[in-house]
């Protein structure tokens, strides 16, 4: 290489490697921040190899990965040489058109398009749940194809033909020609498909959110549904380990390479290849081999025969055992084993949003036995018949809910729920930068003294929400004129928005980015644990605000009724509902929990204040301030006003 | 022996046929039936019109009101983001891929792994790292205020959405256009110098449209994801940037699925179009 080479090649790894850099820096972070440093530790490395969850989505990840590759590989360069063959023209081009669209489609269009097509399939065969392993993994095979064709085809075309010919002329039959002269040089494109669909499988978020199914739940999408709260090293902590993987594997191929000949140039002799060295090559193909096919033998014959409770919940919205919490997860199923006798195993799986979650379990693909949407979603699934009505006899432990959390608007017989967390949104600002006497209201986020530091949510109802309040109007109004002021307030606000956040927030508050943001009263305190030295953050409770609870509720379509209400039921013991109460960090409506003087010990006397400002007028101020359904048309209205702030 | 050629040929090509019939086709059956439908799966054609007349108003920069095309600006904001990105892409990646190819057997293989290794680590994860780097409190400032110089707003802006993009996207770019180049024979570009070209003429002449199918995957597996990609935008645009992923992604979430379609229609037979005029540009130039 000459030198301008050289210098070129390691910017460009520079350009690669810098964020690589910062995950690996920051994964040893004491503190949970991905942008301010506070001391290294190994914590989050144990927390890690605690993490059930998480690791059962690599596993996930990786079976998927696996199988997707070997499969889109074999079926992908056999296409190839079939293409490459084609003599019709015609033919030809309607194979190369048909394996470009996968490419051509954007991904998220290919997610929704299959997932349609296999609702539309599994109702008609009459399956309660469409889709499993196999709709995702089909869905990874089919967007990995094109890649490996497009990999293979070039080689083909690049390849003499007379060298099969001569094979055949010299005596061999086509298969062996094939198999002796084509393959090998074809062989480049083969393995770079391969890597590829590999790659694509492993780094896909759209595609396998819309076509995975019940539990099976894989890294991006675990990741992706964190956003409501917040990513933490620990993911940063797995990658770093990836990575090291990865280069110990690198130096290994590395050392073998060595200890073999080093052939010369890229020019034809390259593929005169000595006896020794083909024999490592197989030996190496049929390991690899037989550790791919062992490890999905494995994982599938691994997969539970117990009784599965599926949970449908938010991300990081349970107790986890992480931190050095109690995990109710595990805790739920030595209780279950204890009480009932029989095993059970918990399959559990994450949400971003209510919307999310509501256009997955509406469409059928999904089936689960617990769902925990909020207040406004669970009004609209009760009107739609999507929810049981509960049987109290199996959840004794409801004696424990609040007076005022129950009989409140969204279920007001307390048919269908029971209440899990509440919360609020309240402004929290950098006491260093912001000035207190502008501080009490929502007119602190349309100062213009503060220009460039303001975060606004990045959801439409929480946005609009916030100009609502600030104006004075109703939350749920069906007036599209209300929407319209409310739109004009956000519009006047935009110049002075530095961003337009939902986890970010956590960043961007923690190391000064920006000095005031409106966001849920309990991630407050997340964000006050990790600030940096030069940031003081604040928090208050406009008089206007959105109250919010999520609840439990059983789906029409749970599998087992009875196993899901006594996981409601241990969800309200005193062990489990503090742990939950405490790691979640919003308010809890189980008297259990706010009534516990331990409890209160670990929260701190801040806290404490924050979350259970006013319980005795919580049902009043919950019913005039809390978000309802809007009607299918008044979504509409406000999605395209939405658009309509963000396009500017 | 021709009899033996076809029935290899039909064997092996026959799964993916089935495969690509069942898998790829039938699929797109449905995004065209949701987007010619309405709620009631009545047959419409508002949700296409939508697209191209829906209307609205923004403030410019300087205060001036003006109505636009909804979902044209949108679309035209993300072709622009993202072609930005593919030639960014293309332009820093080509000289790597023919740096690589001409490079020694083991300085290949550990290069191409160098450049593969980001990729495996989740690009949700990566596009997070980045945010860590450029914002205005972040790394890059940091480093540049240390030195003295001043820092620099990147975070929110279109540049730092176009880093994004360069970066999750830019092994995709490179291993196409490398891989052809790998096997081009070293015989010719030897000739084409003695033949009296000079390194300039080489590149234009020989390298080039040898290595332009490389190039044409290149390009696609950058712009077809850059074009509809919203977590980028999310995260390193501040949230500002509303592009044609956020809109059908937006829909979807307000149970407009069919609207959704539409879009994601509408934006497919453009594409469609595109890589039919890119590749007949590509075959056009292989046979000269």
């Amino acid at each position: 290489m000459k030198p301008a080479a050289k210098i070129y090649t390691a910017v460009i790894l520079l350009f690669l490697f810098a964020p690589i850099v910062i995950l690996l820096v920051f994964s040893f972070n004491a503190s949970k921040s991905l942008s301010v440093m506070s001391g290294s530790s190994l914590y989050w490395y144990r927390e890690l190899f605690r993490d059930a969850e998480t690791l059962g989505a690599v596993r996930n990840t990786l079976l998927l990965a696996i199988s997707a590759a070997l499969i889109s590989t074999v079926m992908g360069t056999a296409a190839a040489v079939g293409i490459h063959r084609l003599r019709s023209k015609y033919l030809r081009a309607a194979m190369d058109t048909v394996t470009n669209i996968p490419m051509i489609n954007p991904d998220i269009i290919t997610g929704i398009s299959l997932m349609l097509m296999f609702v539309f399939v599994g109702r008609l065969f009459g399956a309660a749940t469409s889709l499993n392993f196999a709709t995702i993994l089909i869905a990874h095979i089919t967007f990995c194809l094109p890649y490996v064709i497009l990999q293979v085809l070039p080689k083909l075309q690049q390849m003499d033909t007379s060298l099969p010919e001569a094979a055949m002329d010299l005596g061999c039959t086509p298969m062996r020609a094939f198999l002796k002269v084509e393959i090998p040089e074809i062989m480049p494109g083969i393995v770079t498909g391969l890597i590829m669909a590999f790659t694509l499988s492993l780094d896909d978020f759209v595609i396998s959110y819309f076509t995975s199914g019940n539990g099976f739940e894989t890294l991006p999408i675990r990741i992706y549904n964190m956003t409501k709260k917040t990513v933490t090293p620990k993911m940063y902590a797995l990658s770093t380990i990836i990575f090291f993987v990865i280069l110990a594997l690198l130096i290994m191929s590395n050392l073998i390479d060595t200890a073999a000949p080093v052939v010369e140039k890229p020019t034809r002799e390259r593929k005169i290849r000595t006896a020794a060295q083909k024999r490592r090559i197989r030996l190496a193909g049929a390991i690899g081999a037989v550790l791919a096919v062992s490890f999905i033998v494995v994982m599938i014959a691994g997969a539970p025969k117990k009784p599965v409770l599926n949970v449908y919940n938010w991300g990081e919205y349970i107790s986890d055992g992480s931190e050095d919490s109690f995990n109710a997860i595990k805790g739920f199923e030595t209780w279950y084993e204890e009480n009932y006798g029989s095993p059970v195993e918990i399959n559990y799986s994450t949400f971003a949003s209510n919307e999310d979650m509501y256009a997955k379990l509406s469409s059928g693909a999904v089936s689960y036995d617990v769902v925990i949407p909020s207040d406004y979603m669970i009004a609209r699934m009760a009107d739609e018949g999507m929810l049981l009505p509960l049987n109290f006899d199996n959840i004794p432990n409801y004696q424990y809910i609040g007076e005022n959390f129950r009989g409140l608007y969204y279920d007001p017989e307390d048919l269908y729920s029971v209440p899990y967390t509440y919360s609020f949104v309240g402004v929290i600002w950098d006491a260093n930068r912001v000035d207190e006497a502008d501080t009490g209201d929502w007119d602190l986020m349309w100062n213009s003294k503060y220009a460039g530091d303001i975060l606004q949510f990045n959801n439409s109802r929480d946005a609009f929400a916030t100009a609502q309040y600030k104006l004075g109007l109703d939350v749920n109004s069906a007036d599209r004129e209300d929407w319209n002021l409310a739109l004009q307030e956000l519009k006047l606000q935009q110049p002075l928005v530095k961003s337009y956040v939902m986890d970010e927030i956590y960043n961007m508050m923690e190391s000064g980015e920006a000095a005031i943001a409106a966001y849920y009263a309990g991630d407050y305190f997340t964000m006050l644990d990790a600030e940096a030295d030069d940031v003081d953050l604040r928090f208050y409770m406009p008089e206007q605000t959105n109250y919010f609870i999520d609840a439990m509720c059983i789906p029409s379509c749970c599998q087992n009724k009875e196993l899901a209400e006594a996981f409601i039921n241990y969800m309200l013991e005193e062990e489990p509902a503090i742990a939950n109460a405490e790691y979640i960090c919003y308010g809890c409506p189980n008297s259990l929990v706010y009534e516990s003087e331990e409890y209160a010990e670990d929260m701190g006397e801040e806290a404490m204040e924050i979350l259970y400002p006013d319980l005795e007028h919580f049902s009043e101020l919950y019913n005039s301030f809390a978000y309802r359904n809007l009607s299918p048309d008044m979504l509409g209205y406000v999605n395209s006003l939405w658009e309509e702030l963000k396009i500017n | 022996m021709k009899k033996n050629n076809t029935l290899l040929q039909r064997l092996v090509i026959a799964p993916y046929s089935f495969w690509a019939l069942l898998f790829i086709v039938v699929p797109l059956f449905f995004v065209a039936y949701y987007a010619f439908t309405d709620s009631g799966f009545h047959f419409t054609t508002e949700n296409i019109t939508r697209f191209f007349t829906a209307r609205s108003s923004i403030t410019g920069d300087d205060g001036t009101v003006r109505e636009v095309y909804t979902y044209l600006l949108i679309f035209w904001r993300s072709l622009k983001l993202a072609l930005i990105s593919t030639v960014i892409c293309l332009l820093l990646g080509y000289p790597i891929a023919y740096i690589l190819s001409r490079a020694s057997d083991r300085t290949q293989k550990i290069l191409i792994t160098l450049i593969m290794i980001p990729m495996w680590m989740n690009f949700l994860i990566r596009t997070y790292a980045w945010m860590t780097i450029l914002q205005d409190t972040g790394i890059l400032n940091g480093l540049l205020k240390s030195v003295g110089l001043r820092p620099l707003h990147i975070i929110g802006t279109e540049t730092a959405v176009v880093i994004g993009m360069v970066y999750d996207y830019f092994p995709y770019m490179i291993l196409p256009i490398y891989s052809v180049m790998a096997k081009m024979d070293i015989k010719l570009l030897e000739a084409a110098r003695d033949l009296g070209c000079n390194s300039f003429g080489v590149l234009r002449r020989v390298i080039f449209p040898l290595s332009l199918p490389g190039v044409i995957s290149g390009i696609t597996m950058v712009l077809i994801p850059s074009i509809s990609t919203f977590y980028i935008s999310q995260k390193l645009g501040n949230g500002k940037f509303y592009l044609i992923g956020d809109a059908i992604e937006g829909q979807y979430v307000a149970n407009n699925l069919h609207f959704a379609a539409a879009i994601a229609f509408i934006l497919m037979i453009v594409l469609l179009v595109c890589m039919a005029f890119m590749q007949r540009y590509a075959n056009s130039k292989a046979v000269a």
